[in-house]
């Protein structure tokens, strides 16, 4: 049976206990004389009591369960006769195992190691004995939980109190994922990264000035991540800011302070369409329209070194999808500086656009960096564009017009294609990945600080 | 103290009306402002005196869907004319606001603003003399003298509102408006600032919006009471505490309404 | 000015007014006007180049894509009579049908009336896409097997490229022939949208994706709503205030924060390598976006619980119903728009997402649409991407069409939350 077919059935029974928790406890209200104090929990409660114990029980258990049995089914069939004959290093061993729980559950149709084939029927028996075994536990707890909780209901039992700490519970557990998730990914970069550490020393990876990782080849001269820290700073932090800052502030200032209110409705939301256009179209119009156009100029100019695959085009490209968040940012910033200082700027005959320079955008300016700090943290972390438009060799030029990488590009090309996970290759990924989280994670936390010191401040 | 006035009016208001949208907050208010008088606008809360008072300088074209009818002039001048250009307007005529409100910037920055916006000193010494002087007549140079570069914020809320005068009176300005200046300070900054004021006064025309009763009687030569947008009595200050013409002027500062 | 003054200026305001009216002055307030309009210009300026990137991208792609949802066919003179071709349409179904049709040599028999209708070269004219519409079209009218007919056929991707003036000299040169001998038409490409990924761009299309990224934002919904609203419900109501509590809120705030693409690396550690998920499948994607998109619910959510009104609460608590009733009666009902104006927005960028879902192995090529959640899928921003590293012009053209396809699912997703917003927002 399937894991889907097995859960529907279990909220089935869980309707059905709700059916006949709620009409029994209707009953028992009914029972006694009206003038009686009424009970403590409506029937509903009562319903959602019996049904919660019919089914939390049961998918606990079948959680765990799902978890436990793929172990037990691997120990089944080592156990087995046909298991004997298989080779003794591990590597080897488990791959053949997987290949042959592939075949068994129908993954695959043909195996690559020929000893797979002989474990197929043992797998498809262990599977299948597991699976009828946890069935049969959860329905037995599912029964169990809804007799047990049936039994006690009782004109004056106080269900609702029981369901909404099961409620509270929930909300509980769903705010803990978020941490969890956090959790997840210090410990999966932490833990990849150590390990790779343990390979190419951190300075050498920090500090080393050539990056070309190849397959097998563990040497750590080759995982110097200098250039592409260059690169991701080139892109996210000088030529896109130098497009998003001017453009994002001055946008903001005369939609805020010029813009008649009607053209503000209109253009306010079409400005922010900019944000939510799809990263992969931006790089695809990078790459294909920006960045030839900027090769050509660049010939044109007579600039050595263009390459069509050019920081210039990836960054410029960026600074045009950060606009929004930059002039968003400045929007919230110069709306917080109280209109007092406006006004006493403007009551000494102050033009707007003096007061705009000389009061407004110093007192706003806080904010604004804050706001410029999450516009380069997310310019930093941005993967589609570079990867389509920025190019993949690791060059540590000053040359916008040049073809440099960035750390999300490496992240990408280490991962994909053909891998191992074991390789240094690949757990460099994670190390950068880790380098790119700390980074991210502090010019977020440094900028958030900025902007409500700066709130708080006019409150 | 004189009760009438022997010179021309600085600023002449002729059958005012101001409306917010469709609602009229000024209706048909004619007064005179002169040079060497301060004038007190009392009434109630909401009575339209501070919409009044920003007429004068023409603040109220910085809010949306405020309309402004009627003749308002400086020396003659129609200040609502299209030729009037209204930066200048606001430096001939200054204004002090009901909070202080100085610039996140240094003490000397917040007086030297309007002099370098307008360029009325030509070197740094010129500035400094400027600076100083404004500061002096706010009565604030012997506090601040050895911090100017301190923010402007940093000082105590009735330096600050002197500071916003200093501010205001070193662009030399014709007429300084003052929008219940001292409703945001305690007894001792006040008595500061009705000190300045009087010492202002012959300098500038001076406009004071106030809530203040005791203050109107203490600080100014003429008063008008405003009540629902309409001036009800305007006069000597003497005459309207001590022998107000009409009713209404003298339940409101008996203190049976208001 | 006033041409006249009314009276002379008095004492010393006649200092103070020269002091204006000189000439110094004058030019300084010409000046300073002079930069308030150039500054107000600039502004204006800086708008106008924003709107007039989204316009020249929005423009770009539907330049080189509307093209993609036409395609050219060529007029071929085909003789089915002893052919052997035959098909039994009334038992058969349409698959079937077109099996038969390829088995009994249909292609050959198309390539030999291409070469006798056009010459030698005529053979590069039709590919996978005539077979396909040739035979779809016999199984319509299975009559014409037994006659001489005329089909107007898709054309090859040069050609069909070069019909839309962007082609090779050769492909232009044939397709400059075939106008003059008006052999030449176009219709709407109706396989586009209902067809999956393939290597030959005439007969790709984006329904592969389109059904991947559907089951994908399935299960991010799944996920990410119910665990979102429940926290946002638990952070703004009952929290305690205390360390955890602190910890909760400083992990979603940074979560809605962390670049995208390290989900896709911790998806890859714990979804494939550690779990064992099945790998480039709308489950695993869909629980990376899932990730990846509930502190934007959860931080749209506690926006909208925090706007209603405390009052609310009091009145409730007040005829004696329980905090976990308030909460589910009265507080989220009236929160709800708020909340799903977050989920949409939240989901629009869940389903413009490509990063992440690189790592998790979804950038495989897929010749199929999905069929359940732990097959190997696509999602359109990531068909996108594959086609847009392909070299064949007719990809480009596609790749276009699908990103229009794109823009118009998320344009649309965002309209709606605008909408959603402006209708139920209320003002307390």
């Amino acid at each position: 049976m399937s894991g889907l077919a097995i859960v529907l059935m279990l909220f089935g029974l869980g309707l059905i206990a709700w059916l006949s928790g709620r009409a029994r406890a209707a009953q028992l209200e009914r029972v006694t004389p009206a003038a009686a104090v009424r009970p403590h929990s409506r029937p509903q409660y009562h319903g959602w009591y019996v049904a919660l114990w019919t089914i939390l029980p049961a998918l606990a258990f079948l959680s765990v369960w799902s978890a436990l049995s793929p172990g037990l089914a691997v120990q089944a069939v080592l156990a087995d006769p046909a298991a004997a004959s298989l080779p003794d290093n591990e590597f080897v061993r488990s791959a053949i195992i997987g290949e042959a729980r592939q075949l068994a559950t129908g993954q695959i149709a043909q195996g690559f190691n020929p000893q797979s084939a002989a474990l197929v029927e043992p797998f498809r028996t262990a599977i299948s004995r597991y699976s009828t075994i946890g069935v049969v536990i959860a329905l037995i707890l599912a029964f169990a939980g809804a007799a047990w909780s049936f039994t006690r209901l009782k004109r004056d039992f106080r269900a609702r109190t029981r369901v909404e700490r099961v409620v509270m519970l929930l909300l509980l557990a769903a705010s803990l994922v978020a941490i969890l998730t956090t959790f997840g990914i210090v410990f999966s970069l932490l833990f990849e990264s150590i390990r790779f550490f343990d390979r190419v020393p951190v300075t050498d990876f920090l500090f080393g000035t050539h990056w070309s990782p190849v397959s097998g080849n563990e040497d750590p001269d080759l995982f110097g991540a200098i250039p592409l820290f260059w690169g991701t700073i080139l892109i996210g932090a000088v030529i896109a800011m130098i497009v998003a800052i001017p453009l994002g502030l001055m946008t903001a200032i005369y939609l805020t302070q010029y813009a008649p209110a009607r053209v503000r409705s209109w253009l306010k939301p079409t400005i922010e369409v900019l944000a939510g256009v799809p990263t992969v179209v931006y790089g695809f119009f990078a790459a294909l329209t920006v960045g030839p156009a900027l090769r050509s100029l660049a010939d044109a100019l007579g600039i050595a070194g263009a390459s069509s695959d050019s920081a210039l085009a990836a960054g410029l490209v960026m600074g045009i999808m950060i606009i929004p968040l930059v002039s968003s940012m400045a929007d919230d910033s110069i709306a917080a500086v109280p209109s007092a200082m406006r006004d006493g700027s403007l009551a000494l005959g102050a033009t707007p656009s003096e007061t705009i320079r000389k009061v407004l955008i110093p007192a706003a300016l806080p904010g604004v960096m804050g706001g410029v700090l999450l516009a380069v943290s997310r310019a930093v972390g941005e993967t589609m564009i570079v990867v389509m438009a920025a190019g993949q060799s690791a060059n540590l030029t000053g040359n916008p017009f040049s073809s440099v990488t960035t750390v999300t590009v490496q992240i990408v090309k280490l991962m994909t294609g053909d891998q191992e996970f074991e390789s240094a290759k690949t757990l460099a990924a994670f190390a950068l990945g880790l380098v790119l989280f700390i980074v991210t994670l502090m010019l977020n936390i440094v900028a958030l600080r900025i902007v409500k010191r700066f709130r708080e401040s006019y409150e | 103290m004189t009760t009438e006035p022997n010179t021309a009016p600085k600023m002449t208001a002729r059958g005012v009306n101001v409306f917010y949208g469709d609602k009229q907050a000024i209706d048909d208010v004619s007064i005179d402002v002169y040079r060497d008088h301060v004038t007190a606008f009392i009434g109630p809360s909401g009575c339209g005196k501070s919409t009044f008072l920003r007429t004068l300088n023409r603040m109220n074209d910085t809010v949306a869907g405020a309309r402004v009818t009627g003749d308002i002039r400086l020396d003659g001048e129609d200040i609502y004319a299209p030729e009037m250009d209204v930066v200048q307007l606001r430096a001939r005529v200054g204004m002090v606001f009901q909070k202080p409100n100085p610039f996140p910037k240094s003490i000397f920055d917040n007086v030297a603003y309007g002099p370098k916006i307008h360029g009325l000193a030509t070197s740094k010494s010129e500035l400094e003399g400027i600076v100083e002087s404004a500061l002096t007549r706010a009565g604030l140079w012997g506090e601040v003298k050895d911090r100017l570069q301190d923010s402007g914020t940093a000082l105590s809320g009735g330096q600050q509102q002197r500071l916003c005068i200093a501010r205001a009176i070193a662009v030399d300005p014709e007429t300084v408006l003052m929008d219940e200046p001292c409703s945001a300070l305690d007894p001792i900054a006040t008595a500061k600032i009705e000190e300045l004021i009087h010492e202002l006064r012959g300098r500038y025309a001076i406009v004071i919006v106030t809530h203040n009763m005791q203050q109107a009687a203490r600080v100014s030569q003429r008063t008008a009471f405003f009540h629902l947008g309409k001036i009800v009595e305007y006069g000597a200050t003497t005459d309207i505490f001590t022998n107000p013409r009409e009713e209404r002027t003298k339940d409101y500062i008996t203190g049976r309404y208001g | 000015m006033n041409n006249a003054p009314a009276s002379p200026p008095v004492g010393a305001a006649a200092s103070v007014e020269s002091r204006w009216a000189s000439p110094e002055m004058r030019a300084r307030i010409r000046r300073r006007y002079g930069a308030e309009r150039r500054f107000k210009a600039v502004g204006l300026i800086a708008v106008l180049m924003s709107v007039g990137f989204l316009a020249f991208l929005l423009g770009t792609m539907a330049w080189s894509g509307l093209s993609g949802f036409s395609q050219t066919r060529v007029a071929l003179p085909v003789d089915f009579r002893g052919s052997g071709l035959s098909i039994d349409a009334s038992s058969m179904t349409k698959a079937e049908a077109m099996a038969a049709l390829n088995q009994q040599g249909l292609g050959d028999l198309l390539q030999l009336s291409a070469t006798s209708a056009y010459g030698a070269q005529g053979e590069s004219y039709f590919g996978t896409a005539a077979k396909e519409s040739a035979a779809a079209a016999i199984y319509d009218d299975p009559s014409m097997l037994q006659r001489q007919v005329e089909l107007a056929l898709p054309a090859t991707s040069p050609i069909d490229v070069a019909a839309k003036g962007e082609g090779d000299a050769a492909s232009e040169a044939a397709v400059a022939r075939l106008e003059a001998a008006g052999k030449l038409s176009s219709g709407l490409d109706t396989t586009f949208l209902s067809s999956a990924d393939a290597t030959d761009p005439t007969v790709a299309g984006i329904w592969g994706a389109l059904k991947g990224s559907l089951l994908t934002m399935l299960v991010t919904l799944a996920l990410a709503f119910p665990v979102g609203v429940l926290a946002a419900v638990y952070l703004e109501e009952y929290a305690p205030k205390n360390r955890l509590t602190d910890i909760i809120e400083v992990s979603i705030n940074n979560l809605a924060a962390v670049p995208s693409i390290i989900f896709g690396l911790l998806a890859l550690a714990l979804f494939i390598n550690a779990f064992g998920l099945c790998q480039g499948s709308p489950l695993v994607g869909g629980l990376t976006l899932a990730l990846m998109t509930m502190p934007v619910i959860v931080i749209a959510g506690r926006n909208a619980i925090k706007a209603v009104p405390p009052s609310i609460r009091d009145a409730a608590l007040g005829v004696g119903a329980s905090r976990v009733q308030v909460v589910f009666h009265h507080v989220l009902p009236l929160a709800l728009p708020g909340i799903l104006t977050g989920t949409i927005i939240g989901m629009a960028r869940a389903l413009g997402e490509t990063a992440p879902l690189l790592l998790v192995g979804m950038r495989a090529f897929v010749g199929g649409t999905p069929d359940g959640l732990c097959s190997s899928a696509t999602v359109l921003p990531m068909q996108i991407f594959l086609w847009s590293d392909e070299v064949d012009r007719g990809f480009v053209e596609n790749t276009s069409t699908a990103i229009i396809v794109l823009l118009i699912v998320l344009l649309s997703m965002n309209a709606a939350a605008i909408i959603l917003r402006n209708r139920f927002e209320k003002r307390w």
